[in-house]
Parts: C-alpha cells; structure tokens; sequence
C-alpha cells in the first residue's frame, strides 16, 4: 500500500514537493508509519518566500477590520474541526486526547485575541507638540515572517505567531517539524476555506536546510523559532547577521518549590500535570521539585505522596480517554531519556520510582513508551538536576529555605517557568518578587501565559526583545512610524 | 472502573444521558399517561450532552489538570438499570426512574465538585446538570404519588 506524501501550501496551492528526500511520520503509540514529509528544496523556500513577498502590498492594505473576519471566519473553522485536530495531534504525536484537545483550545485562542486587531493595532497621538504642530505614531507591518516549529505542541506552537504576524498585515511561512507535520497541514486546510488570500500563509515542510534557508533569506524580515537553547543560539545570531527580528523562545529546567504548609491533596493534580503531563515533553514541564525546610516528617509525607501518584499514573495511547500520560514522541527520545535515568543513578540520586519498569495501558508496542521516574537526593549539579531531560523524571531535591531554593532556580541557566507552593501569601509574593525566571506560578504547575499576555522567558531559555502573544507580540510583528505634521 | 480525566468523564455523561434517553423514550411509547413528561426528559437530555460538551470543549486547557483531576469517581458506583418487563405498572417504571435520576444526580454532583480546580464552566455545567436532575425527581415523585 503506497504511503501518503505531504505535499506544501504554496501560494494559495498545495503542490508536491520537488524533493527526493522524504522523512517518515509515524504513530508513536502504535509504532505505525502514518505518511511521509519531504525535505523540500532551497527553491521551494523560495518560491513560498516570492508569493508572501508578492501577497503582502495588498494584504497589508486590506483593513484590519477585513482581516479580523478572515481571522473570525478561521476560527469557526477551528471550532467546527475541533476533534478532528485534536486526533490528528495525539496520532502523530501520542500526547492524550484531553492534552490535545486543551492544544486545539490554545491554539483557538490565540486567534480569537488576534481578531481584535482593530483595537489591539491602534497607535497614540499627542496634539500641539509644539505651536500647531501634532505627532502621531502607526504602527505598520514589515513583509515575510517565518516560523520553525517544534514537535512538541504541533498544532498550537505556529499559532503563538501566526495570527498576529497575519492579523497586523504580515505575511507568513511555517516550517513545521518533520517529526508531526500533519497537525499544520489539517490547520492549513482550512485557511482557503476562510478566505485568506493565496500567498499570505505558507507551509514549507523540511528539516534544517529548509530552516536554514529561511534565516538567510534577505526577504524574510523576521523569525520565530521554539526548540532548543543550543538551535535557539544560533537561530538568535543569524537573524542578527541578516539584520532580522527574532523571537526565539528555548529550553528549560523548571523548579516547582515546595513549602510544607501547601494543601498538598490539592497541589497532587496540579504537581502530576507539570510533571507528567505531555510526557514531560514542554518547556513548562516541572523538572526539579524542591521541598523547603527541615521538616522531615512533611519531607517523608511529599515524597510518598508523590511517588504513589506517580505510580498510578496510566500510560498507553493518547486516543485511550482513560489513558493519563501518552509516549514520547519517538523511541530516539525514549533512548535519551533513559539515558538521562542511567547517568542519575550514576552520579548518586536515588531512584524511588523506575519508569523503565513498563506498566501500559492495552497491548501496545513498547517502543516510544516510558511509564514516570521519580529521583530522590538529587542536587542541582547533577546531570538530570541540570540538564533539561524532556520526558517524564522527577527529580525531588531539599532546601533548607526559601532563599536557598531561589539560589538553585539562579544558579540554573534557564529562566523559563518556576513555581511556588504554598499558603503563605508572604513567601508567595517574596518569591515572585525575587525569582528571576519569565514565567511564575503560585500554587500552578504549569505556567502557560493566556493568549492576551507575552509567553515570557528569561535567561537561556530565551533570545530576543519581544515575546510571543499578547500586546508583544502586536509590537514583535509591527514597526513603529512616526508622523509629525503641521499645516501652512 | 475509576474516571481519571476529563475527556473519560465527558464521555461517561454523554453515555448516561443516552441511556436514560432511550429510556423515556421506550417508555413513553407504552405509558401514555406520562408520554408528554417523559418525551421532555428526551429533549432534556440531549440538551445536557450539548451543555457539558460544550462547557468541557470551551475551558479544555492544555495547562489545567484535566487528566488528573477526577480520581475517586468510581463508574461502577454509577452504573443504572434501564432493563424492564414490558408489562411493569407504571409505578414500577416510575420507582425505577427516580433510581435512576438519583444515581444520575449523584454521578454531576461528584462531577461538579472534583472539577473545580478547573476553569469555572465545567464544574458549573455539571452542577446545573445535577440541578435538573433534582428537578426531574420532584416531578417523578409527583407522577408516582399521582398513580398511587
């Protein structure tokens, strides 16, 4: 039986790729070949980045009203597609069907903030900055943007950008990520249907040399990029060579603090979700849990709670609607991560809960699935206290205070997502007020940043000025003009 | 068999509102003398599946914690009879239903409460849910007493 070939979105057309490279697609929970994605050539980046560049003069001056009910017509789409999105994602990325859906709601939400463009574009004035004189500023979108898109929120991740880089009069290309490509093609399906002109947004699959391509583009005026800190790096100096704009939001080592007077049955949910939820697989995932204090009666209470509930967790395919925790993504992830586990037992943490031992949900193969590991002794020195492991470990580490839990979270290069639990408002705000890290959370575990606000991040796990969503993301995707006039 | 997440529980409610549909609906045809009451608890019903999805398809956050939010809610503890002898005096059948609507209620209320640590219409269209099914009972009982 022949396997489907992916094909681009080019200009208003999906067209087959020109390639005679392709890359396979697989079904991480059953371990089945789904399609195939071509590695597209340099001319098929630039043949995306000539119809954006050709599209943007008339989208650019199609109102922003106009544009907001292209963004209203998508979004109605999106909620009539709803579960079939949803499926897609967990197919090819194995994450579970409520975590997928809650993918398509954020992704959905992003759109819906951006349709109010009309509101959210308006620049200021002041009159009379001297006699009869006035200043105004307008805010104007600059041509081609691009996105490399990561593999872990397939559907939701290009949305952070796309429709404010859109919504502002910007064009758009995004690469998604080889591994689960099919999420972006389902959503570019339905651009046509909501009467997006052909050229405005465009979906180039491919791998590094398509990434590559596109930050050296010298019509591409700017570049949104999540991954990691190592690719985020380069993609940061790249777009500073070719004199881009960038948004490059990168890994983590997130801390989840402990205080031993937290409601701990009702921080379980929330710690299970940081920890576990997308297998582990997000940059707001909880990596270090440490406990503050010398309380080692309420130390002995956490630890056995956690484990226990870590234990219970149930592992199979995503599609199962009891399943709670799906695969990773593919079986070379599996690798690493056990092999994060084997070097934690080298270098003296102590495993208090081996998710190498498999316990799954229905007759799955075993090849992508990991159930969750626990770590207990584990310092910030150690390799799976330090390095972002991606996958379902956690590591449980002690402070004596909260001084000395933040003097962890600092002494970490990351700065993406930490969070405090606890019912103390006093440590709660002193916490907030002296972590450095972009995203914090009290008594939350994952800190996701709604639509309407920047996802923040400081530190390694993010290069640029401007962050994704929100108002930032209306100023990222818009240069500044400003006008003064005065009449003779 | 424990409900873990949100989507099992979504689910569980479609199934329980479907049963008892068909439920009404089988009886209405050979009760005439509450055919009316029953056909509307069939409207009703397919009115609730519409509100909890809707409610659950709205608030469903990746960052919340929809699959581990449910535990302790046992669908075993839940589980109702819709299976009865054609031939059942209409008290019979009345009894039964107000079985089931307590169980039904019950299942919501539970619902309602393990879901308040996500966002506000999940846990608020349960409980309305749960409501009308307190509603429904009165109006059994007022039937049964009727026949009596």
């Amino acid at each position: 039986m022949s396997v489907e070939k992916l094909k681009n979105f080019i200009n208003g057309e999906w067209v087959d790729s020109e390639s005679t490279e392709y890359g396979d697609v697989r079904n991480p929970a059953w371990d089945k070949l789904l399609c195939q994605v071509p590695m597209s050539t340099k001319a098929e980046v630039d043949r995306a980045v000539q119809a954006a560049k050709n599209a943007f003069p008339e989208w650019r001056n199609t109102p922003p009203v106009a544009r907001a009910r292209c963004l209203h017509r998508l979004r109605e789409l999106l909620e009539e597609n709803f579960d079939e999105l949803s499926r897609v994602q967990t197919t090819e990325h194995g994450k579970t069907i409520d975590e997928s859906r809650g993918e398509t709601r954020r992704g959905i939400e992003m759109v819906e903030v951006a349709t109010g463009i009309p509101s959210l574009m308006q620049g200021y004035n002041l009159e009379d900055i001297a006699t009869d004189i006035d200043e105004y500023c307008i805010y104007q979108p600059l041509g081609v943007f691009g996105h490399i898109a990561p593999f872990n929120f397939p559907f939701m991740v290009p949305l952070w950008y796309l429709p404010f880089a859109i919504a502002t009069g910007n064009t758009f290309i995004v690469k998604p990520s080889p591994r689960d490509p099919m999420s972006q093609v389902e959503l570019f399906k339905l651009f046509d249907d909501a009467g997006i002109p052909p050229g405005v947004v465009s979906l180039v699959h491919g791998a590094a040399d398509v990434a590559n391509h596109l930050l050296e583009h010298p019509d591409i005026k700017g570049m949104t990029f999540v991954g990691s800190t190592p690719v985020g790096k380069i993609i940061y100096r790249k777009c500073g060579e070719t004199g881009k704009r960038v948004i490059a939001q990168c890994g983590a080592k997130n801390y989840l603090v402990i205080l031993p007077d937290v409601d701990l049955d009702s921080a379980v949910p929330s710690l299970m979700t940081s920890f576990f939820g997308n297998t582990g697989q997000r940059c707001l995932s909880g990596a270090n849990a440490v406990v503050v204090g010398e309380d080692d009666a309420f130390f002995k209470r956490f630890v056995d709670t956690f484990v226990e509930a870590a234990s219970k967790i149930r592992v199979g395919d995503g599609l199962d609607e009891s399943v709670q925790m799906g695969p990773l993504q593919t079986g070379e992830s599996k690798k690493r991560v056990i092999g994060f586990i084997e070097k934690g037992i080298e270098e003296g943490a102590k495993l208090l809960l081996d998710g190498r031992k498999l316990n799954l949900v229905g007759d799955v193969p075993e090849t992508c699935f990991l159930n969750p590991t626990v770590f207990g002794n584990v310092t910030p020195r150690m390799t799976i206290g330090r390095e972002e492991i991606f996958g379902p470990v956690a590591n449980i580490m002690r402070a004596k205070d909260l001084d000395e839990a933040i003097e962890m979270i600092h002494s970490n290069p990351y700065g993406n997502a930490v969070s405090i639990y606890t019912s103390s408002g006093k440590m709660a705000r002193r916490f907030q007020h002296d972590v450095m890290c972009g995203n914090v959370g009290i008594n939350i575990g994952i800190v996701a940043p709604m639509a309407f606000f920047p996802f923040s991040g400081m530190k390694d796990s993010f290069f640029g000025t401007l962050h994704g969503q929100g108002r930032d993301a209306i100023r990222f995707f818009t240069e500044s003009k400003i006008v003064i006039q005065r009449w003779f | 068999m424990e409900l873990n997440t949100a989507a099992a529980v979504i689910r569980f409610a479609t199934e329980v509102e479907e049963k008892s549909a068909q439920f009404y609906d089988d009886c209405a045809k050979r009760y005439s003398e509450v055919e009316e009451t029953f056909l509307s608890f069939v409207r009703e019903n397919k009115k609730n599946v519409t509100l909890v999805k809707r409610a659950y398809y709205g608030v469903i956050s990746d960052a919340l914690e929809a699959c581990f939010s449910f535990k302790g809610l046992n669908v075993d503890e839940h589980f109702f009879e819709t299976e009865c002898d054609e031939k059942a005096a209409l008290s019979d059948i009345l009894k039964m239903s107000l079985e089931m609507e307590n169980n039904i209620q019950d299942f919501y209320q539970r619902a309602s409460a393990l879901s308040e640590s996500l966002m506000a219409d999940l846990p608020r269209a349960l409980k309305k849910v749960a409501e009308k099914r307190k509603e429904r009972k009165h109006t059994l009982e007022s039937l049964l007493d009727s026949v009596r």
